[in-house]
């Protein structure tokens, strides 16, 4: 009988505590876990990881801790759109993030206009999404990092001041990242009245790309601008060492993917890149995200890391200064939003909820990477 | 025309349907004789490019060693595989052996993410970006290596199934079971080798090609695929009918991809077995286990 009273009083306790806890604030993320982008995924998850429990040390946000339920969108639209129906369908995500991939962002806006949910924009850079968005648009999509369009400017500018921008052939994943990356190019390149020298996609998965390359070899363009990401840059970029091309590279080369014996051998000096981060950005509050981030994962940070660890500070001060953590009021201070980025910049939002954060100008040299050019998009 | 250029293509088709046939070979074998799909068949090519990772990065085994430890490595794997799973299938359950072997792709898989996390992963070789050119021609070692496995493995199963009582045993047994029953055959031991030999092929061809493509878990599904519509075009359990498909489809896509937009090329594979299956579902070469 006492044993009986006494585990009554402790659960009566246990639920008297639990109910004094507020409850955790959700935020939906949809990523490529599986399938060929699932690298990406996971570097972006890693660094929304990062953000949530910086945020979460401390005291959460509005004194509630902060929880974010992955989704896999295996870099699909349909299974993209599929989960994020389901995952909004109860009601208890505030904010969604990304996708990753471009092609699932598009498919998926229309879902998170009609359930009335904010969705901010970290990895995917197709410039529709930006075009899509705010006034005359959908006004729940935000988009923190820069879009195609003004990376590629940017890069076309500094390629230009070095006599570099003609004669420029480009390789790209047939997917909308690829294709807004080819669309970008025209038009930098047809402000200056130039156009691209050869234009070649190939599908996201592919393993070999002997075929693709001897063509880009037959053209011999002056330089080769990549639109590819994942295991197939990594694939892309050892087969082009390895048949011995020395068409100079540029466009969204991923300079940290790239082995570091291929980068050692000189073969790449000249490659230039535009990407929205690059960890050799000598700032202190960089060099911070890079400890912290190597400290929790046990790996360096990349792009897709560095974007998603921001675009959910970002996202982290607007349910903050929303004051009620509600998608509605989440929307409208994501609006007003006034962040400092880790790269220097102010983060705003403009009429198309497009934030304009630099754009990171990289070359190789000496078989280094250095930045020789930051560029506010 | 280009001459030059066609060549190089060719030669770039001739490589990359060589990588197929590997691929493939062990797919066909245990169709053939099984009538089992296998659709974990690119997750133990994965397995064993993976396995070649460690044995290179953490035990420091030469290319050729890991070669040959990771094939038998993958043979005992096939026994495993067949003990623990195949060996209850009966001769009719081909819709449990579906959803059996697609169960364990995704577990194969899926731990693999989970053990290993999707991070690609790169096996270095002395020959990685080395390559041997004739005149303007030019062919990456590690592919040329590739191609002489991928014959050598070929030809050692010719002679098992052509000269050898227990290859007898399997052609005869991919005839009829019953009728091999009657003269005496172990089925379960035939099967069981059979799959040993497939898997172990498999095993091969993760070993051989981890040097050329990024090792990480979701690596199988590019290949295997195609592996599938080169085994029906060839003709189920006819291994040279997949080996001469797979040189045929990897010819067919580097002219493609060569003249044509890329992406078109993928298709070929695709649009090639759909043609036959309407018009020759026996496969080019006609079915049942024969070299």
């Amino acid at each position: 009988m006492k044993r009986l009273m006494m585990a009554a009083v402790a659960s009566a306790l246990l639920a008297a505590t639990a109910m004094a806890q507020p409850s955790p604030i959700r935020i939906g993320s949809t990523l490529p876990l599986t399938g060929n982008l699932a690298f990406f995924g996971q570097h972006s998850r890693w660094g929304t990881e990062l953000a949530v429990a910086e945020a979460n040390a401390l005291g959460g946000v509005l004194g509630r801790q902060v929880e974010v339920d992955y989704q896999d969108n295996q870099c699909n639209p349909a299974v993209g759109v599929s989960s994020v129906t389901r995952m909004l369908s109860d009601k208890t995500e505030v904010a969604l993030l990304d996708g990753v991939c471009s092609s699932v962002i598009l498919a998926i806006m229309p879902v998170v206009q009609r359930a009335g949910v904010p969705l901010v924009v970290a990895n995917g850079s197709a410039t529709a999404i930006a075009d899509a968005s705010g006034v005359g648009g959908n006004k729940w999509t935000f988009k923190v990092n820069p879009s195609d369009a003004s990376l590629v400017e940017a890069l076309v500018g500094w390629l230009q001041q070095n006599g570099n921008a003609d004669g420029i052939g480009f390789l790209g994943e047939d997917t909308d990242f690829g294709r807004a990356g080819m669309q970008a190019f025209e038009q930098a390149l047809g402000r200056r009245g130039l156009k691209l020298a050869s234009v070649d996609y190939y599908q996201q998965g592919t393993a070999d790309f002997t075929t693709v390359l001897t063509k880009v070899r037959r053209a011999n363009p002056k330089s080769l601008a990549l639109y590819s990401v994942g295991a197939d840059f990594q694939n892309l970029i050892r087969q082009y060492f390895g048949m011995g091309l020395t068409i100079p590279l540029t466009g969204r080369l991923l300079t940290d993917q790239i082995p570091p014996e291929i980068l050692a051998s000189g073969r790449l000096n000249g490659a230039t890149a535009v990407q929205p981060y690059t960890a050799e950005i000598d700032l202190p509050a960089n060099h911070a995200f890079i400890a912290a981030f190597q400290k929790m994962h046990g790996a360096p940070p990349n792009l897709l890391s560095y974007e998603a660890y921001e675009t959910t500070r970002v996202l982290l001060d607007a349910i903050s200064r929303s004051g009620i953590a509600q998608p509605g009021a989440i929307r409208d201070a994501l609006q007003t939003t006034k962040l400092h980025s880790i790269l220097g910049a102010e983060i705003e939002f403009d009429d198309h909820n497009l934030a304009h954060n630099n754009a990171v100008i990289v070359m190789v040299r000496d078989g280094k990477v250095q930045v020789v050019g930051l560029s506010k998009t | 025309m280009d001459g030059i250029y066609l060549l190089q293509l060719l030669l770039n088709g001739l490589v990359i349907g060589v990588i197929y046939a590997l691929i493939a070979m062990g797919l066909s074998l245990i169709f053939g004789l099984l009538g089992i799909v296998n659709f974990a068949h690119g997750e133990f090519y994965m397995l064993g490019a993976m396995l070649s990772f460690f044995a290179v990065t953490d035990l420091h085994f030469s290319y050729w060693t890991t070669i040959l430890s990771v094939t038998l490595v993958a043979s005992a794997a096939g026994l495993l595989f067949y003990h623990l799973f195949l060996s209850s299938l009966r001769q009719g359950d081909f819709e449990r052996s579906i959803l059996l072997t697609l169960g364990i792709s995704m577990v194969l898989q899926n731990g693999g993410i989970f053990l290993w996390t999707v991070t690609p992963r790169i096996v270095p070789t002395p020959y990685s970006y080395a390559a041997v050119t004739f005149g303007e021609l030019q062919i990456p070692v590690l592919r040329l290596f590739t191609l002489c496995i991928a014959t050598a493995a070929f030809l050692a199963l010719y002679v098992l199934l052509n000269r050898t009582l227990i290859g007898k045993a399997m052609r005869g047994l991919s005839h009829s079971r019953h009728a091999a029953a009657m003269v005496g055959i172990d089925h379960r031991r035939v099967a069981r080798l059979a799959v040993m030999i497939g898997i172990a092929l498999s095993g091969l061809a993760g070993a051989t090609l981890a040097p050329v493509y990024s090792v990480q878990p979701t690596m199988g599904s590019a290949f295997v695929f195609k592996a599938f519509a080169i085994v029906i075009i060839g003709g189920l359990g006819n291994i040279l009918g997949a080996a001469l498909a797979a040189i045929l489809l990897g010819i067919v896509e580097s002219l493609i991809g060569g003249f044509l937009p890329l992406t078109l090329a993928d298709a070929a594979g695709f649009v090639g077995m759909i043609l036959v299956l309407l018009f020759k579902p026996e496969g080019l070469f006609g079915r049942g286990v024969r070299v």
